[in-house]
């Protein structure tokens, strides 16, 4: 499974999943574009690990909410690598209101970015994958497209939403050789803060006990990580993937069975 | 003995809230009729007369439920006549035809603002209010298209697939004060073979031969799911996704259509 000398752009690509699947991308020999939106910071600390994966890459600054800003983005990505075989939509934001607690701002950003972000990175790299006769968008939805959170109630309505858009984008976008797939993360480890209270155990850091503790919530004893994302996304960004458009892949180490 | 109950229809000119409306005045409920202002507020306002001349209680209202004060402002008016909100059944329901690849950025937005976010400033005002009464119900007529794509109409789609959320997480965090949320996923109705014309979806063609029993749904079979997801006979349902559609959603690729 090789993605070498393909072209990819990973929104939210600074932090958490959105770095875990950059440099997966790059392992696989990818090369990636990385979006991030006020992160430069970390977008220069995702860049240097896919340098360290032996690839190449670029940082596109872009608030997805802005259709004229992913315009200018995936121009740039086209500039400098000439095609644009891999988009990951993936910037999110979570500010994990009840609820009661959102308001008119609140409630419109979210779905500004989550929601309507991703539909304007689809109608950006379109044109460009249409020209190409191929194209790979998967889309991090989250298991909370199906189970509600409890703690951000307008998070999971832009999940709910993500699943529709990737099946009607599936069927949409087919005749050009384009597909589209989501994954749905459980709990995954991306060093911020989360309002969900869930027993952090790293992989290399799994013991008996805290299997048998983890496991109560996480069958397999352990939250995830951004590379169990990242596996996923360079295996439906793949050739063998090519049969599969407008599915789902939750991955979330058995928590939804719980 | 009369039935108190106050019934807030969000949307009374659309066929499947005249429906409700009628049912649940039938009822014996106060039916509060909501319109979106413009040209179907004169549909709404004969509703109402028909409505009034059977002897039913039922208040006409426009508001286009459009932020939080919009929203407010309607629930406390109709609290302030009425002392209380029993039921919301939103009935929203407007189908925008476009392409994923090439819909403009602002129709998507009020599309889905016009099913997702009215349903879900419904939800916070007027479900804290339940809540605070300790009872209520609330019901989105929602669409199949929260799981089936249309090939179409996708930010149709992208609102249902959110106001399916919605109606998971109300049911959560509203089923703790009394207030049970549910959503029906109505299936195909007359007409909806032109509603979602599309070229690379067949999956209206010959659409009523898709329902094993072949027969399309109508706006009665809406109202009638609602008057029984809102009665205390449904009890127990709360954050149910009902697919009322015959079974038109079960068919995978077109063979044994009952013709």
């Amino acid at each position: 499974m090789s993605l070498r000398g393909k072209v990819a752009l990973v929104t939210g690509a600074g932090t958490g999943i959105g770095r875990g699947v950059s440099i997966e991308l790059a392992r696989q020999g990818a090369l990636v574009a990385i979006n991030h939106f006020d992160r430069a910071e970390d977008a220069h600390t995702t860049l240097k690990m896919v340098h360290e994966a032996n690839s190449d890459g670029l940082i596109v600054q872009a608030d997805v909410a802005e259709p004229d800003q992913v315009k200018a983005m995936v121009e740039q990505v086209g500039e400098r690598y000439g095609r644009i075989d891999i988009l990951v939509n993936n910037a999110a934001t979570q500010p994990n209101l009840g609820l009661m607690d959102y308001d008119d701002a609140s409630y419109d950003r979210v779905i500004s970015v989550n929601l309507l972000g991703y539909l304007n990175c689809i109608q950006a790299v379109v044109p460009v994958m249409k020209a190409q006769k191929q194209g790979r968008i998967v889309c991090m939805s989250s298991v909370h497209a199906k189970r509600p959170t409890d703690f951000d109630a307008v998070y999971a309505m832009s999940k709910g939403g993500i699943k529709m858009l990737v099946r009607e984008s599936a069927i949409e976008l087919a005749q050009y050789g384009i597909t589209v797939n989501m994954i749905e993360p459980g709990a995954v480890q991306v060093g911020r803060k989360s309002g969900n209270p869930r027993p952090i155990v790293p992989p290399d850091q799994v013991t008996a006990e805290s299997r048998r503790r983890g496991a109560r919530k996480f069958p397999l004893g352990r939250i995830g990580i951004p590379s169990d994302i990242g596996h996923i996304v360079c295996f439906l960004a793949s050739d063998e993937a090519e049969f599969i458009t407008g599915a789902a892949i939750r991955a979330d180490g058995g928590s939804m069975l719980l | 003995m009369p039935n108190r109950r106050v019934a807030l229809v969000s949307d009374a000119s659309h066929p499947f809230g005249v429906a409700t409306a009628k049912r649940l005045a039938h009822d014996g409920m106060t039916v509060v009729l909501n319109g979106p202002p413009g040209p179907r507020e004169q549909a709404v306002a004969a509703l109402a007369l028909v409505l009034q001349a059977e002897g039913h209680d039922a208040l006409v209202t426009v508001n286009d439920m459009k932020d939080t004060a919009a929203v407010t402002s309607l629930c406390d008016d109709i609290v302030t006549k009425y002392g209380r909100i029993d039921l919301h059944v939103h009935t929203h329901n407007r189908i925008d035809r476009g392409a994923v690849a090439s819909m403009p950025h602002g129709l998507v937005r009020d599309s889905l603002h016009f099913h997702a976010k009215t349903a879900f400033l419904c939800t916070q005002v007027i479900g804290q209010r339940m809540a605070a009464q300790g009872e209520g119900c609330i019901v989105y007529v929602g669409s199949i298209h929260g799981d089936k794509p249309t090939g179409s109409a996708f930010s149709y789609a992208l609102a249902q697939g959110a106001l399916q959320m919605l109606c998971k997480e109300a049911a959560l965090e509203l089923g703790r004060s009394g207030v049970r949320v549910n959503l029906i996923a109505m299936g195909p109705v007359e007409g909806d073979d032109m509603r979602f014309q599309s070229d690379i979806s067949d999956i209206y063609l010959d659409y009523q031969y898709k329902v094993p029993s072949a027969t399309l749904g109508t706006a009665e079979d809406v109202a009638e799911a609602v008057a029984w997801a809102t009665s205390d006979g449904a009890r127990y349902l709360n954050g149910a996704i009902i697919r009322l559609d015959g079974g038109f959603a079960l068919h995978y690729m077109d063979h044994k259509m009952k013709r």
